[in-house]
């Protein structure tokens, strides 16, 4: 609750033939006592110093920083009290247009439109101030400094070293009663480091070694985790050993589960699982190793379109056969579940083809290193024909696939693999639309198809958090069953703050890969700890301290807030009463979006503070003369800055619309449509990012479940008499610059067809 | 459906390995070599079908191919290669591996196919000529014999009549034989080998082919041109086309010098005015003309022998026959020059064993042909001819 607000002018940034020192005089005039200094400096860049003394000196307790976007120069305004930034500069003097369209005239004074809007803008500032406030800490006393690894293969070993190393300690938690799980059954690895060329030793005894020998380090053998509960910086984490239940804290954790393979069943077409003389890559290493391999004609096929191709026939059955058994089920509806149940957690099995295709590249590498140890251990007497669609191999390791194929019995062309049969004593691969020029059959003694890595998050909940949101992750499907990030720049991050997947369980990869997921995963599972015990979000909005404020009071139990949160941060008591963990929390604001009680706050983000920056904008009557008014607001992760981008790339924009900045558009609570529909404006265009398939969204479903809730907006607008199409949402991707001016002004040309706000008159 | 059954063979491979074929396993099939080829056609274009079934050791289909022969081994492809093959070795090694086995006794191919052969090589011809020179010495009376009038007369011990001239004619004609048999052979793999066209209507017959084939390709050399003017790799020029051609004249020369010699000393016996008698003198126009020869000879083996120093390992490796080709023609142009030279300066010792040495290189050069890298020239040719005429399929 900023009350004595200094605001400072950049002319610099601001230009556009405005009168600074006209609107710094009207900022006075309007506020009066509440803004205490108003300054207009040249160049604000190199007075930031000034501010400070002015803060000393006049006890301000808000600063607002009229002139770029707060995008800019973030480092030059960094002050003890509560800051904000007033974007005059790209939304409001470069992306001026008059209404029919044209720019600004380079020398004339400012128009009266653009006065209005900066000085609306201005206003929005200091009310934000007004109705901000500085957070207090959430911090933790204590975090636990101790990670949990969940898997003791190759990534799960290497995290709980490199865990230790950093001087955590470390509870490495595996299910079965060996350590080192798949690589126990590779003759020799990919490269793991330069000059990635040749097969390297896994040197797995020696890391198994290393952890068991690390004081820091309690390993449990055939163990599981049977609860996960709390919140990062002091989960407890309940363990099923073999002696019984473990009760253990720790701070956060890696998954490192690993993968399983395909179920045979899926590649019968290819003959695995009915012939003998066929067999998957990662049980051709087992066998491989225990000498049990005497084939001297072995085909690596690598074409995996058999077997695609039997599993969307299947699939086309199976579907047909759902659509006649729902329609049998239509005739006789099933008992539907009693209501106010809980439902039982069933963990839903997601193996499928899928995995198979997603397991390319790791097959290609590791089938280059089968075939190429092979024939070196048998001096070429071996022949290994590599029967590809597409040779994947990821990155650096082409050095190790020139390598590999640079061996005299190894032998490769693309080919459609149309058939593998045993005919005989032997196998006969039949070719099509090879290298070779001609479609050909090759006899051999084995065939090697590849190994489909279906993670066990795919198969099993993991972790078994006590969470409101239930034991699993969520959302896995979309992603296969992988338990992989939801951003792309952030490979490790899983939906659940705190705990961060690493390896073959996030996406099917080759060693080096899980040397350096293992490496990313601890790194995150250390930002993690640390973040709890500064009471700071760990990301995406790493280091903000602010954290959702629940008024208890009004909370009708509702429930809303704990089922939408993508991150699963709420729990709850047994009457819907939510319980914060604001570790666990991203800073979304995808809770307060959902309160229809209003109950949720952010010390300088809350319901009532956007809405009376909504309701300063100054909204004139004359819709004719005067125009319309049109609320943007913008998701400050993708929109705003594309909004940024347009207008320094010379797009410019109708000067009727105001823009206001939003976490999320999952934070957008639909009471601030309902203002802006009472304060007059005549249309609020909602700027979120892409959703779907493709989706952008920083919080995995902002945008979507903005979406979703347009619909409930709709149908209020209705009852009010108002028509739902003056608010609406725009997807705009952080690369779409050239989109806004079409966007926006086609929005705007809409409102002035359908005319003024029937609320505006009263 | 009636396919066939590949047998892929390792140890196919890994003889065009030996045979100077030795990055075959690095191709990963982009088919650069192909784009960068200045020579290749744009239907079905080589090197990189070459590559694969190089790597795959499919022997029928290389030796059956009539592309390997239509490199003229610019190294375009191995300079653009992403994956450091040399693909123009390759086919080189695929035509050495076609000159080791095309035709019967096949061991003398092993013999050529590497160093190991070739004091056998060496031994035969040394040993022939050696055996005449033990039987002309007993009948003359000396091993180093001079005439009357003391000039050094090579054909003293080396008589034409029953020694140089039928052992000589024997082989050359043996080697002819031997060369059509390959070409026929050749000719028929062609014709077998999949995917050849059919050429609908009249064709013009294959001697009207040849005429223009050597008229238009092998007398100027063009295809040397379109070699080094294909993509700019930063090649040094290299001086090949002027080289062999240099060569092609010196041979050709000494050709027309032995078969008129040969021509004179047998016509002569019948109509004497064309007798020529040898040694001849050195302003006789036939001498000129030989002279002519074995100093272009010299001139075309400086520039290759230059040129094959100089190039990029890198890009460029010379295989063993192209070193033993080398090294022949070079013996046996010194090996003249020198016993010319000595029986000018009359020694009579050197002029002798010189002469002997010629004739066991000449021997080795032309018997062994059909296995040696001048074997091209029929093989090479007849695949030219082929391609006139029926096309690459």
């Amino acid at each position: 609750m900023s009350s004595k607000i200094g605001v400072y002018f950049d002319a610099a940034n601001i230009g556009g033939g405005l009168d600074v020192e006209a609107l710094a005089a009207g900022v006075k005039a309007k506020w009066d006592s509440l803004v205490a200094v108003v300054r207009v400096f040249p160049v604000l860049a190199e007075q930031a110093q000034s501010i400070v003394k002015d803060i000393e000196d006049n006890g301000l307790d808000g600063v607002l920083i009229c002139g770029a976007s707060p995008r800019q120069d973030v480092e030059l305004y960094r002050f003890p009290v509560l800051t904000e930034r007033v974007n005059l500069r790209e939304q409001c003097v470069l992306s001026y247009e008059d209404p029919l369209g044209n720019g600004l005239v380079p020398g004339q004074p400012a128009p009266e439109l653009l006065v209005q809007l900066a000085t609306d803008y201005i206003n929005m500032g200091v009310v934000k101030l007004q109705k901000g406030s500085l957070p207090d800490s959430a911090a933790l006393e204590k975090g636990v400094r101790r990670i949990l690894v969940v898997g003791g293969g190759f990534t799960g070993l290497t995290a709980a070293a490199e865990a230790a190393a950093s001087g955590y300690e470390v509870v490495l938690v595996e299910k079965t009663d060996r350590l080192g799980g798949a690589v126990n059954n590779i003759p020799t690895g990919s490269p793991l480091q330069g000059p990635w060329e040749d097969k390297e030793s896994t040197n797995l005894a020696e890391r198994i070694a290393a952890v068991e020998q690390n004081p820091k380090i309690t390993v449990y053998m055939s163990s599981t985790v049977a609860k996960l509960a709390g919140q990062p910086g002091q989960y407890t984490l309940t363990l099923n050993t073999p002696e019984g239940e473990k009760t253990l804290e720790v701070g956060s954790a890696v998954v490192a589960a690993g993968w399983t393979p395909l179920d045979p069943k899926y590649m019968e077409a290819m003959g695995l699982g009915v012939s003998p003389k066929v067999m998957h890559a990662a049980e051709f290493g087992k066998q491989f190793l225990a000498g049990k391999i005497t084939a001297r004609r072995i085909a690596f096929v690598l074409d995996t379109t058999l077997a695609e191709e039997a599993a969307a026939k299947q699939k086309a059955e199976a579907e047909a056969e759902a659509q006649a058994a729902e329609q049998a089920a239509e005739a006789a509806p099933a008992e539907a579940p009693a209501e106010g149940e809980e439902a039982v957690f069933v963990k839903q099995n997601l193996e499928s083809i899928e995995h198979l295709r997603y397991s390319n590249a790791v097959n290609s590498v590791g089938m280059l290193r089968l075939a190429n140890t092979v024939c070196e251990k048998t001096n070429d007497v071996t022949q290994c024909y590599v029967l590809y669609k597409d040779m994947v191999v990821p990155g650096i390791l082409e050095r190790f696939y020139r390598k590999m194929q640079d061996r005299l019995g190894l032998m490769m062309t693309k080919a459609d693999v149309t058939s593998i049969r045993e005919e005989g004593d032997h196998m006969v691969v039949s070719c099509e639309n090879t290298l070779l020029g001609m479609d050909f059959d090759l006899d051999c003694d084995l065939v090697v198809v590849p190994t489909g890595l279906v993670p066990v998050s795919a198969k099993e909940a993991i972790m078994q958090f006590e969470y409101r949101q239930g034991p699993d992750f969520p959302d896995l499907d979309l992603f296969d069953g992988y338990l992989d990030s939801n951003y792309i720049c952030f490979p490790y991050e899983t939906r659940r703050t705190g705990v961060y997947a690493a390896g073959c369980v996030r996406q099917p990869m080759t060693l080096d890969g899980c040397l350096q997921d293992a490496r990313g995963a601890v790194l995150k599972a250390i930002q993690a700890i640390e973040c709890a015990e500064h009471g700071v979000a760990v990301h995406p909005r790493s280091g903000d301290r602010t954290y959702p404020v629940f008024n208890f009071v009004r909370c009708t139990q509702c429930k809303r807030c704990t089922e939408e949160c993508p991150f699963g941060a709420l729990d709850d008591d047994e009457k819907g009463t939510p319980k914060p963990n604001p570790a666990r929390c991203r800073r979304c604001g995808t809770c307060f979006g959902a309160c229809p009680e209003r109950v949720i706050s952010f010390a300088n983000y809350n319901i009532d503070q956007i809405g009376s920056m909504i309701r300063e904008v100054s909204v004139p009557k004359d819709f004719k003369n005067e125009g319309p008014r049109i609320l943007i607001l913008a998701c400050e992760n993708d929109a705003y800055p594309a909004l940024d981008m347009a207008a320094l790339q010379g797009h410019t924009w109708s000067p009727y619309v105001r823009i206001i900045p939003v976490r999320c558009l999952g934070s957008v609570n639909a009471i601030w449509v309902s203002d802006a529909m009472s304060k007059g404006y005549d249309g609020v265009m909602l700027l979120g990012c892409k959703y779907g398939d493709d989706y952008q969204c920083h919080f995995v479903k902002g945008s979507e479940l903005c979406a979703r809730r347009m619909t409930n907006i709709a149908e209020t607008l209705n009852r009010l008499g108002v028509e739902p199409e003056r608010v609406e949402q725009f997807e705009l991707a952080i690369d779409e610059a050239h989109c806004v001016t079409d966007m926006i002004d086609g929005f705007v040309k809409r409102i002035e067809q359908m005319g003024p706000n029937p609320f505006k008159a009263m | 459906m009636a396919k066939v059954t590949l047998t892929p063979d390792s140890g196919f491979a890994r003889e065009l390995m030996d045979a100077g074929g030795d990055s075959l396993k690095k191709c990963y099939q982009c088919a650069t070599c192909s784009v960068a080829c200045p020579m290749a056609p744009a239907n079905n274009p080589y090197p990189r079908k070459e590559m694969v079934w190089a790597s795959w050791g499919q022997k029928d289909k290389l030796m059956a191919d009539p592309d390997i022969w239509l490199c003229h081994n610019c190294g375009n492809c191995a300079e653009l290669c992403p994956r450091g093959a040399k693909p123009a070795d390759v086919m080189a090694a695929c035509r050495n591996v076609v000159y080791k086995n095309l035709v019967q006794p096949s061991k003398v191919g092993e013999w050529m196919s590497s160093p190991k052969g070739l004091p056998m090589l060496f031994l035969i011809p040394a040993i022939l000529w050696l055996v005449i020179w033990a039987i002309r010495a007993a009948i003359v009376g000396a091993w180093f014999p001079r005439t009357e009038d003391g000039r050094i007369v090579f054909g003293q011990i080396f008589y034409g009549d029953y020694t140089i001239d039928p052992i000589f004619m024997i082989t050359f004609f043996g080697a002819v034989y031997l060369l059509y048999k390959g070409c026929s052979k050749l000719w028929n793999s062609f014709k077998n080998g999949d995917g050849k066209l059919v050429v609908i209507g009249p064709t013009k017959p294959w001697y009207y082919h040849l005429l223009m084939l050597l008229w238009e390709e092998v007398g100027s050399h063009k295809k040397f041109d379109t070699c080094t003017a294909g993509p700019k790799t930063g090649q040094p020029e290299n001086n090949r086309k002027f080289g062999h051609m240099c060569m092609i004249i010196g041979f050709v020369s000494l050709m027309i010098v032995t078969a008129i010699v040969a021509g004179g000393h047998w016509v002569g016996k019948v109509v004497p005015v064309l007798s020529i008698e040898t040694p001849m003198p050195l302003t006789f126009p036939v001498k000129l003309l030989a002279n002519f020869g074995a100093v272009v000879l010299l001139v075309g083996l400086v520039v290759l022998t230059i040129r094959r120093k100089r190039q990029n390992p890198k890009f460029f490796a010379s295989n063993y026959q192209d070193w033993y080709l080398l090294g022949v023609i070079w013996l046996v142009a010194l090996t003249g020059c020198l016993s010319q030279l000595f029986r000018l300066a009359d020694a009579v010792h050197c002029a002798y064993l010189v002469y002997y040495l010629h004739l066991v290189f000449v021997w080795m050069l032309f018997a062994y042909l059909p296995w040696s890298k001048l074997g091209h020239l029929a093989y090479r040719t007849c695949a030219l001819l082929f391609v006139r005429m029926y096309g690459r399929g």
